[in-house]
């Protein structure tokens, strides 16, 4: 059986064969973030792991307006598929800014030209 | 604002060079589902996923009783990634 | 064979690196037109537009100096 918990084996911890995008979503392990799914649901827990896809592990989990999405009330932790998330709120004092904003432009540099 | 021809790392010749000028600018996006946001440009990449700062999104409601007219809500949200498709 | 325009028909991708420059409308799966000068495109259809107006049902809604549109929502480009 693949193991579930971890979606992606070799990148549990910060890894430099990430793309800048997913080493950033590491670096907000262990915080509390809200996801908003494309169904509107939106879950708030703590980010336990996060794969290339942008799947998501959110443990201790809370489900925002739990009247009226009354069915996950007793779940404690999820597995989010990356696709059917439409936004990721996050803690803005764990965003490094300048850091976020340099690691783009040098993705930028590396990716030029790849969709000609 | 953004000037089109900066040298060979710089210059505009494939539309995410764009994307890349805009980077640390207040951007408007459109999304699919009558969404739309207003935030400042901290990260993107090719796929277009986007983190943005200090964001207001709007989304547009059909009023079922007057077609013509367009309901605005407006939430407002800080520090954000968008995922498209 | 001969169309006799500038965009000799060669391939599609040579028709888009021709028209790079012109005057452009880009219509979207939604119905959504932009009319613009065609700054950019790559080979997922992503584009870039400058002097962009968007029109909505046909009605002029908005206008944006530059416009980045994601490939997978175009349904066509046309020379003006």
């Amino acid at each position: 059986m693949p193991d579930m918990a971890e979606p992606r084996k070799s990148s549990s911890t910060y890894g430099r064969d990430d793309d800048p995008l997913t080493y950033f979503f590491k670096t907000l392990i262990d915080h509390e973030v809200t996801v908003e799914l494309k169904n509107d649901i939106q879950i708030r827990g703590t980010l336990k792991s996060v794969d290339q896809y942008l799947n998501i592990k959110l443990d201790d989990i809370q489900v925002v307006e739990e009247l009226k999405y009354p069915h996950l009330s007793s779940v404690k932790n999820v597995f989010i598929r990356g696709s059917v998330v439409r936004y990721v709120h996050l803690p803005a004092a764990a965003v490094d800014v300048p850091l976020l904003e340099d690691a783009t432009r040098r993705e930028a540099a590396n990716q030029a030209g790849k969709g000609k | 604002m953004a000037d089109a021809e900066e040298g060979p790392t710089g210059s505009v010749s494939e539309p995410l060079d764009l994307v890349r000028l805009l980077l640390d600018e207040v951007v408007f996006v459109k999304l699919r589902g009558d969404r739309e946001l207003k935030g400042r440009l901290y990260a993107y990449d090719s796929h277009m996923n986007l983190v943005l700062g200090d964001v207001v999104e709007t989304i547009y409601l059909i009023d079922e009783d007057d077609e013509d007219e367009d309901i605005k809500t407006t939430t407002k949200k800080v520090g954000n990634v968008i995922c498209p498709r | 064979m001969e169309n006799g325009t500038q965009a000799e028909g060669k391939d599609p991708s040579s028709f888009l690196s021709e028209i790079i420059g012109n005057a452009v409308t880009v219509k979207l799966n939604s119905g959504v037109v932009y009319k613009g000068e065609l700054q950019s495109v790559d080979g997922y259809m992503n584009i870039a537009l400058e002097k962009t107006e968007e029109y909505v049902n046909g009605v002029k809604r908005r206008a944006y100096g530059d416009a980045f549109v994601r490939g997978n929502n175009v349904m066509y480009i046309s020379a003006d």
